[in-house]
C-alpha cells in the first residue's frame, strides 16, 4: 500500500499541487465576485506574487515563508493603489479596466532587466512542499468561512445583491469593495509564489489574459454562491484534462464541450445549494405524495 | 550428465538468455502535440517515429526494439512536469526526448536530472538549458553558434560596412537572437547604425524602417519570426530600400516566401538544417519522410530524426542489464562520445561550460548552413 502510494505521489504530486494552487486562485476571484466585483486582475496579481517571491528566494538568503509573505503583501499594496480609482467602475467597465491593468503588468515585467525580460526567471529553487499548500489553503478557507458569517461577509452579500440598497443601509460600499479586492490580490499572490517554487520557471506569458480567463472559469464552473463551488470548479477543471488523456487530439475540444454543457444547464455552477435544496424538496414531496 | 544432455542444457540456457535480453527499449517522447506549439511538436514526433521505425525494421539496437512512448505536454510548463513524472516513474522509460519549448524545458528538465535520467532536447535553443545538470543533452544548435557564422558570411557576400538591427523585444526567441547578433557584430567590428524594436502582433513597421533608412546601413539584421520578417521586408522595399536582410532561424519557414515572395531575395539565413543540403543522409531522410507522412519535413523533424539515431548509436555500446538505474547511467556515459553524420550534417557533442558551480550537460557541435533566398526559396550560399 505504502509502495503504491509512493509511486502515485511521485507521478501525480504536481497534479495535486496544481489542484491546491488553482483552488486558491478560484477562491481569490470568488472573494471579489462575492462582493459583486467582476475583476480580471487576479492573474496579474498572481504574477506579481510569483515574481516577488521568486526574486527574493533567488537573490537573497531569506527563508521561504518570508518570500511567500512578501509575495502576499506586494500584490495587496498594488491592489490598494489601483483599487481606489478603478473600483468606482462596475460590471464590464471594471472587467476592462482590470484586464488593462493585467496587460500593463505584463509589459512592465517584459521590459525590466531584473525580471529577466521575455526570458523570465529560470532556476527558481524548488521549495514548495505539499504541506505548505495544504496549510495555506486551510488557513484561507478558514478565514473566508469565518468572514462569510461575519459582519463583513454580510456586507459583501448586501453589496452583491443591491449596491444602492446597501449604501442606503449605511454599508461602507467603497471600503468593503476595496477590502475584497486587496484580499483577493493577496490570495492570488500566495498562489503565484507557491506555483513558482515548484515549476522552477516563470515568464511574463504565464500571467496574461488567458490565465485570467482560466481563473474566472474555474470559479464560475464550480459556482460562486459559497466556498465549496470554487473548490469543486478548480479541482474538476484541473483533473479533467488528466482524465481525458485517452482522447488525445480531441481533449481540448471535449474540455470545451463539458464547459458549455455545464454553463447551459447549470448556469449557477455545479455546486448550487438552492437548486440542490429544491431538488431534495421535490423528491420528498413526490414520495410523500405517493404515500398519502 | 551425458555430453548430449549438457549441450542441450547449454543450448536452452543460451536461447533463454538471448530471449531475455531482446526486450523493448522504452523511450519517452514529451512534445507539444496540441496547443500553439503543436506545429513544432508534431513534426518532432514524426521525426522520432520515422527514425525508430527504420531502426526497428533493421532489427533494432543489438536485437532490442525501440518503443516510443509519446505524451502530449501541450507546450505548458506544469503539463511538461506532469508528463515527465509520468514517463519517469510510471512508464519507467530509459530516457526522455523533449520538451518542445525552452520554457517547458526549464520547468521539466530538473526533474529528469534529479532522477539521473538523460533528457534530450531537439528543439530547445535557449541559453542555459544544458546548465540545468549533467543529464541534459541537446542536438538543437544554439543561435549563439549559428548567427555569428551568418553575419560573417553576409559581410563577405555583400561587402557590408555597417548594419541596422530590428528585433521583437517581447519574445524570448527573438530577444535572445538579438543579444547574440549584437555581440557577434561587436566581435566582428561591424558598427550598428540604428537599433529598432517591435512587439509581437505588430503589422506596421514603417516608423522604425524610416529611421533605419535615414541611418543608411548596408544591410538590415533582423531577429524576427517569419511572418513579421516577411512584412518588414515588404515594407522596406515599399520605402525604396534595397538593403539585403540577415536573419536567424525564425526566417526558416515557407511563410516567409508566401508573404514576401521575390522581395525576400538576397536574404541570408543560417540554419542547422537545409532542404537544399545535397548529402546522401539528408536526401534519403527527406524521401523517407515524404513517403511516410505525405508532406515535406522541416528542420524540427530533421533534428528529431538525427537525435533518435544519435541515441541508437550510443545504445549500441550499452549492454542493457535490466536494472533501470544502471541502464540510465550507462546511456548517459555512452552518449557524449557519439559522432554521426545525419540529415543535419556532421554531429558531435560538446560539453557546456559549468555555471554557478553546477555540472553542465552537452550542447551540439555542428556547422551551421548558410542559405540565401533566390527566386522564392532558400538555396545554399556558395
Amino acid at each position: 500500500m505504502l509502495e503504491w502510494w509512493d509511486g502515485f505521489w511521485a507521478i501525480y504530486s504536481t497534479v495535486i499541487f496544481g489542484i491546491g494552487i488553482n483552488a486558491m486562485l478560484a477562491l481569490s476571484i470568488y472573494l471579489t465576485l462575492s462582493c459583486g466585483l467582476l475583476s480580471l486582475a487576479n492573474a496579474a496579481f498572481m504574477g506579481i506574487g510569483a515574481y516577488t517571491a521568486s526574486m527574493i528566494s533567488m537573490q537573497t538568503a531569506l527563508p521561504f515563508p518570508l518570500a511567500l509573505l512578501a509575495g502576499a503583501i506586494m500584490p495587496a499594496i498594488v491592489a490598494l493603489i489601483i483599487g481606489i480609482p478603478t473600483l468606482r467602475l462596475s460590471g464590464v467597465y471594471l472587467a476592462m479596466a482590470t484586464l488593462g491593468f493585467g496587460e500593463v503588468v505584463r509589459v512592465i515585467v517584459l521590459n525590466m532587466e531584473i525580471t529577466g525580460g521575455p526570458m523570465g526567471l529560470n532556476g527558481i529553487p524548488q521549495k514548495t512542499e505539499w504541506w505548505h499548500i495544504v496549510l495555506l489553503l486551510a488557513a484561507i478557507l478558514f478565514i473566508l468561512a469565518r468572514m462569510r458569517r461575519s459582519k463583513t461577509g454580510r456586507a459583501f452579500e448586501a453589496i452583491k445583491e443591491d449596491e444602492i440598497a446597501a449604501r442606503l443601509m449605511g454599508v461602507n460600499v467603497g471600503g468593503y469593495k476595496l477590502l475584497a479586492f486587496v484580499m483577493g490580490a493577496s490570495i492570488a499572490g500566495i498562489a503565484g509564489g507557491l506555483n513558482a517554487h515548484y515549476t522552477f520557471t516563470i515568464g511574463p506569458g504565464n500571467y496574461a489574459f488567458e490565465n485570467a480567463v482560466d481563473i474566472l472559469t474555474m470559479a464560475v464552473f464550480g459556482g460562486t454562491s459559497n466556498l465549496i463551488g470554487p473548490l469543486i470548479g478548480s479541482s474538476s477543471l484541473t483533473l479533467l484534462p488528466e482524465f481525458m488523456h485517452s482522447l488525445k487530439d480531441f481533449r481540448l475540444a471535449a474540455n470545451g464541450l463539458i464547459l458549455i454543457l455545464v454553463i447551459l444547464y447549470l448556469p449557477k455552477g455545479i455546486w448550487d445549494p438552492a437548486r440542490i435544496r429544491n431538488f431534495r424538496k421535490k423528491l420528498t414531496s413526490s414520495s410523500s405524495g405517493k404515500v398519502s | 550428465m551425458s555430453y548430449r544432455l549438457k549441450l542441450l542444457a547449454a543450448a536452452t540456457f543460451l536461447a533463454y538468455s538471448t530471449m531475455s535480453q531482446a526486450a523493448d527499449i522504452k523511450i519517452g517522447v514529451a512534445e507539444a502535440l496540441t496547443g500553439p506549439a503543436a506545429k513544432y511538436g508534431v513534426a518532432i514526433k514524426n521525426g522520432f517515429t520515422l527514425a525508430a521505425d527504420q531502426i526497428n525494421a533493421k532489427g533494432g539496437v543489438n536485437g532490442n526494439k525501440i518503443q516510443l512512448i509519446a505524451e502530449d505536454e501541450q507546450g505548458k510548463k506544469e503539463e511538461a512536469i506532469n508528463v515527465f513524472k509520468k514517463l519517469l516513474f510510471q512508464e519507467k522509460v530509459l530516457m526522455i526526448f523533449g520538451p518542445t519549448l525552452s520554457n517547458s524545458a526549464f520547468a521539466a528538465d530538473p526533474i529528469a536530472n534529479a532522477t539521473k535520467t538523460v533528457v534530450f532536447g531537439t528543439s530547445n535553443t535557449a541559453d542555459g538549458i544544458t546548465n540545468m545538470g549533467p543529464f541534459t543533452f541537446r542536438n538543437s544548435v544554439m543561435e549563439a553558434d549559428v548567427l555569428p557564422v551568418t553575419t560573417r558570411a553576409a559581410v563577405k557576400q555583400f561587402n557590408i560596412k555597417k548594419v541596422a538591427i530590428l528585433y521583437g523585444n517581447d519574445d524570448a526567441f527573438t530577444k535572445s537572437g538579438y543579444d547574440v547578433f549584437k555581440s557577434a557584430l561587436a566581435e566582428q567590428k561591424i558598427p550598428v547604425t540604428d537599433t529598432e524594436t517591435y512587439a509581437k502582433g505588430d503589422v506596421d513597421f514603417k516608423a522604425q524602417l524610416t529611421k533605419i533608412k535615414a541611418s543608411n546601413p548596408d544591410a538590415i539584421v533582423c531577429s524576427c519570426l517569419a511572418e513579421e520578417a516577411a512584412n518588414i521586408i515588404l515594407q522596406t522595399r515599399s520605402l525604396g530600400m534595397k538593403q539585403p536582410f540577415v536573419g536567424g532561424n525564425g526566417f526558416n519557414s515557407p511563410k516567409l516566401f508566401e508573404i514576401a515572395k521575390d522581395a525576400a531575395d538576397n536574404t541570408l539565413m543560417g540554419s542547422p538544417w537545409s532542404a537544399e543540403n545535397p548529402s546522401a543522409a539528408n536526401k534519403s531522410f527527406m524521401a523517407d519522410y515524404k513517403a511516410k507522412f505525405g508532406s515535406d519535413p522541416d528542420q524540427f523533424a530533421a533534428q528529431a530524426f538525427d537525435a533518435m539515431h544519435i541515441v541508437a548509436e550510443a545504445l549500441k555500446k550499452v549492454s542493457l542489464s535490466g536494472n533501470l538505474e544502471k541502464d540510465r547511467l550507462a546511456l548517459r556515459d555512452a552518449l557524449p562520445a557519439v559522432k554521426i553524420e545525419g540529415a543535419t550534417g556532421k554531429f558531435a557533442f560538446r560539453r557546456a561550460a559549468p555555471k554557478d558551480g553546477k555540472e553542465a550537460g552537452y550542447d551540439a557541435q555542428q556547422d551551421a548552413i548558410v542559405n540565401i533566398a533566390k527566386g522564392g526559396k532558400f538555396v545554399l550560399l556558395k
